[in-house]
């Protein structure tokens, strides 16, 4: 969203301190010293550079204030159109191509005397074309002069003006002088616009912020327009007619019904048929201002048909966007500014009919088909019938419903407030907590004891720890050894032979453990070309399962086709050693049998387009494969491992650091 | 106002500062002297340019001065006298002028022998071959001489082709060829940017001439038809003949003055 600030424009120096500026940089900046004596190249280059430089500068400023002004073409139209009413499109337009053209003319001045400047022979000839191209260029820039000035006038006038997106939201404000508008907007933002009893006291836009729904909308206080032919209209009500066409925005048209602002309501209904085609696609609100000096119900009969015709023009905008036609009260609005009341419920109404309508739009535009193309709500399938509602248990319930008779539970703040306020009342905060005796809650702990921190020595588990402390000194394992060595003694001595065996073995199985554990290094545990004894058969598989419990054949049938492929393989190759004319076939079946074993993972084909994966039909997929292929092409090709894989394998590769060359010198490798 | 104006609003809405009017005052007294202080610490180049700035200011100053200082007051009037006018007691004679008369012709012929003729720049400073021609060494052992660079502006015409290198003597780069000329009206005092049309005459010599070189006072033959000049026949001019008045090989243009 481009905010556009015409306050970074760079200021713009009349035609004198132009010239002033260039002619002292180039004094600056550029050697100073030259002799007769010297060589005249050397004299020659010292002027050339001069007019170069001064060439250079005066280009850049120059390019520098065409570039910063705004095209008038290239913004956004509301801001096309407000210059153009305030500044006149075609003199800003002139203004910066004299600019562009003095840029071009002192180009080619400075080309002109560079050439000249190359057939100077002597001092006092290089100065002479020196002095005369800088003096072309001065006068180029001089002649300029006010357009300088009348651009750095519009700049400042620029820079002032009000700050407003014209792509956000925007709630606009129109209708005729002094019917209370500024007072509305100073009433629903924190812009301080001025309110005077004459009319035309707003000259210009303004511009205030206010929240609704935790969105930002923009209020746009225009100058009054009068009801007066398009042609006629001075500039100020140019500027409030070029924020009603060009703005999206919802339009609250104000009325004045009791007629305190000068014009009657027939005028002011005048007015509203005169520009009802500006509202065209736009929320509009008629609202009548004033109901504290005069209510709506007790203005005269004619004054109320003209005021049920607006609010049927209104209605058909409302029903034009296409929402189902709501009650009238939406579309007309009474409030009075100065008692307050109604402000808030004409905020409200505009910002959700600006909101809804807003949403409409974006619903139907294309961009929202890229968003929801991310999103998928997945739903399971329906089993069956049968309604599951959610299971509550019923002590849940019952306890519900306790609380809910039992009431609110009282808060700290309620009891701080009955207790005589903020400053009077300080919670206890010590009541909740849970100790083992209650009389403990009062307490004051001390923080020093000893000279050390108590706090460095608490510890709610110290029983526990104090018990596992013992355990490891050894006083609860002498009591154990004795349970165990009463064991032993009891057995017989063949018994103690196999105990001693079964610890054996037992040990033995826990090493070999940890070392398959440490060497896996997740392979299989037992690779087969290491399996020489064979232990690892189908067959053996076959058996374990079955002592399981399961149903081996699935699992030995997988096995097999693995297996049988890489059998029927090698007895192929053995017939190989003879030339067979056959050979093709051979390579087919070849092929079919291996790829038996090529599949490692099922995928589905790249075509078919899941819903969640955020692609909107299989060609999107297509590309976003390829793109994806394409990107990692150039890598792979120069063989690095990723993106961060900055080795180099050769720091200096021999062919370009050794040989001779076949034409020219080898001083540089 | 318009929203932005922060400081006018706070003036219109709280009026100035208690000191505002004062401070304005004896900061517009002070300038003067802060003004005197830059013009004598000012050195260099900027205190150049800012003397010089002064004293335009100063001059233009007097000047007012000096015209509100005129009064209105009564001076007396001399009366001129008449060209011719003669004496009280010489009145009854006869005036009788002696003088040479001579006719327009003999007085032509005359002109013409002695080469001078009514041009704005009657006498110019000769320019030496050797600031005119720069030597040009050619051949294997770069030992040939006899090829000579104009340094000087020339003028060639519209079908010029030049010899073939091998045997061209004078050598008349392409930078220095000129096609137009500022000319400026003696009369109506401005100026325009005219083509020219050829070298009439060179006045330090005929070789020159024939070569086209133009420096100061050479007259250059120019293309009028953009003035809209008629004869009394009533036939449109389209050629007339302007002296060049500055060097064009300092200045990189030509400008000259038009012979009416």
């Amino acid at each position: 969203m481009v905010q556009y600030n015409f306050k970074k424009i760079t200021k713009v120096p009349t035609g004198k301190d132009f010239v002033d500026i260039v002619l002292s940089r180039t004094q600056r900046q550029t050697p100073t010293v030259v002799h007769k004596g010297y060589a005249i190249n050397r004299i020659r280059q010292f002027y050339m550079r001069k007019v170069k430089f001064t060439q250079t500068n005066f280009h850049e400023k120059l390019s520098t204030i065409i570039e910063e002004f705004p095209r008038l073409d290239d913004i956004h139209p509301f801001y096309g159109d407000l210059l153009h009413v305030l500044y006149n499109k075609d003199h800003y337009k002139l203004a910066l191509g004299q600019i562009n053209t003095a840029r071009n003319l002192i180009g080619k001045i400075a080309k002109d005397y560079v050439k000249l400047l190359k057939y100077g022979d002597s001092l006092y000839r290089c100065k002479a074309l020196k002095v005369a191209a800088l003096g072309r260029m001065c006068t180029v820039t001089k002649r300029i002069g006010p357009s300088l000035a009348y651009l750095d006038q519009i700049r400042q006038h620029m820079a002032r003006l009000p700050s407003i997106d014209p792509n956000t939201r925007t709630i606009l404000i129109c209708g005729y002088p002094n019917v209370g508008k500024s007072s509305f907007i100073n009433k629903i933002t924190r812009a301080d616009v001025d309110v005077q009893p004459y009319a035309f006291t707003t000259k210009s836009l303004f511009v205030g912020h206010t929240d609704y729904k935790y969105l930002r909308y923009q209020v746009i206080d225009t100058p009054g327009i009068l009801d007066r032919p398009f042609e006629d209209r001075n500039i100020i009500e140019m500027c409030s007619i070029t924020a009603l066409a060009h703005l999206r925005a919802a339009v609250l048209f104000f009325l004045d019904i009791s007629g305190s602002c000068g014009y009657t309501i027939a005028q002011q209904s005048a007015l509203f048929h005169s520009i009802k085609s500006l509202f065209m696609n736009k929320p509009l609100i008629i609202v009548c201002n004033k109901t504290d000096l005069q209510s709506l119900e007790g203005i005269s009969e004619d004054d109320k048909k003209l005021v049920e015709e607006m609010k049927s023009e209104a209605m058909k905008t409302l029903i034009g966007q296409g929402g189902e036609p709501r009650e009238g009260a939406e579309v007309l609005l009474t409030m009075s500014t100065l008692t307050e009341e109604g402000v808030i419920a004409v905020k409200n109404a505009a910002c959700e009919r600006l909101l809804d309508q807003r949403v409409e739009v974006k619903m139907k535009s294309k961009k929202i088909s890229d968003c929801l193309n991310r999103f998928h709500v997945a739903v399971p399938k329906p089993r069956d019938q049968k309604e599951r509602p959610p299971c509550i248990p019923q002590a849940v319930l019952e306890a519900k419903a306790k609380e809910a008779e039992k009431g609110k539970k009282k808060l700290e703040k309620d009891l701080e407030e009955e207790n005589g306020g903020a400053g009077v009342y300080s919670a206890s905060l010590k009541k909740h907590y849970l100790l083992a005796h209650d009389e403990w809650k009062e307490d004051n702990m001390p923080e020093i004891l000893d000279g050390h921190n108590v706090y460095d020595f608490v510890d709610p588990d110290i029983l526990q720890r104090l018990e596992e402390l013992e355990k490891e000194e050894g006083l609860l394992q002498e009591q154990e050894d004795d349970e165990v060595e009463m064991d032993v003694e009891d057995l017989t001595p063949q018994q103690q032979k196999e105990l001693a065996e079964i610890r054996k073995k037992k040990s033995m199985l826990i090493r070999e453990h940890r070392i398959k554990k440490s060497t896996a290094e997740n392979r299989p545990i037992v690779p087969r070309k290491f399996d020489k004894d064979k232990k690892f058969t189908s067959e053996r598989m076959g058996r374990q399962l079955s002592s399981l419990g399961l149903d081996p054949s699935k699992a030995i049938e997988r096995v097999r086709s693995k297996s049988r492929g890489r059998k029927r393989e090698r007895s192929t190759g053995v017939d190989d050693m003879n030339v067979d004319d056959d050979g093709s076939n051979k390579k087919m079946r070849l092929r079919s049998l291996s790829r038996s074993a090529s599949r490692s993972r099922s995928r589905p084909p790249t075509d078919v387009v899941i819903p969640g994966e955020g692609f909107k039909d299989s060609a999107q997929k297509i590309k976003a494969f390829k793109l994806g292929k394409k990107s990692v092409q150039k890598r792979n090709k120069d063989a690095r491992k990723g993106e961060g894989d900055r080795v180099i394998p050769t720091l200096k590769p021999k062919h370009l650091f050794s040989g001779k060359r076949s034409n020219g010198k080898t001083t540089r490798r | 106002m318009p929203q932005g104006d922060y400081i006018e609003l706070h003036r219109k809405r709280n009026g100035y500062r208690l000191d505002h009017f004062e401070k304005k005052r004896k900061k517009e007294a002070r300038e003067v002297h802060k003004r005197s202080q830059t013009a004598q610490k000012a050195l260099g180049i900027k205190g150049k340019m800012f003397a010089k700035k002064r004293y335009a200011e100063k001059a233009q100053m007097k000047k007012t001065l000096a015209m509100h200082e005129e009064s209105s007051s009564r001076r007396k009037v001399d009366d001129d006298v008449h060209d011719g006018a003669v004496p009280a007691y010489l009145l009854d004679r006869d005036a009788t002028t002696r003088a040479k008369v001579l006719s327009n012709t003999v007085k032509q012929k005359r002109k013409e022998k002695a080469g001078k003729w009514d041009v704005p720049l009657p006498k110019v400073r000769p320019v030496a071959e050797d600031e005119m021609f720069k030597v040009i060494r050619t051949g294997k052992r770069k030992t040939k001489q006899w090829k000579r660079m104009i340094t000087k502006v020339t003028f060639v015409g519209q079908g010029f082709t030049r010899k073939p290198p091998k045997y061209e003597r004078f050598i008349r780069p392409t930078g220095l060829r000129f096609t137009k000329a500022h000319v400026t009206h003696p009369e109506l005092k401005c100026t325009f940017n005219l083509e020219m049309i050829g070298v009439k005459k060179n006045p330090n010599g005929p070789m020159y001439t024939s070569l086209g070189v133009v420096t100061k006072g050479t007259i250059i033959e120019v293309n009028v038809s953009e003035l809209g000049l008629v004869t009394p026949a009533g036939k449109v001019v389209w050629g007339k003949y302007a002296q060049v008045t500055n060097n064009p090989e300092n200045d990189g243009c030509i400008n000259a003055v038009l012979l009416v």
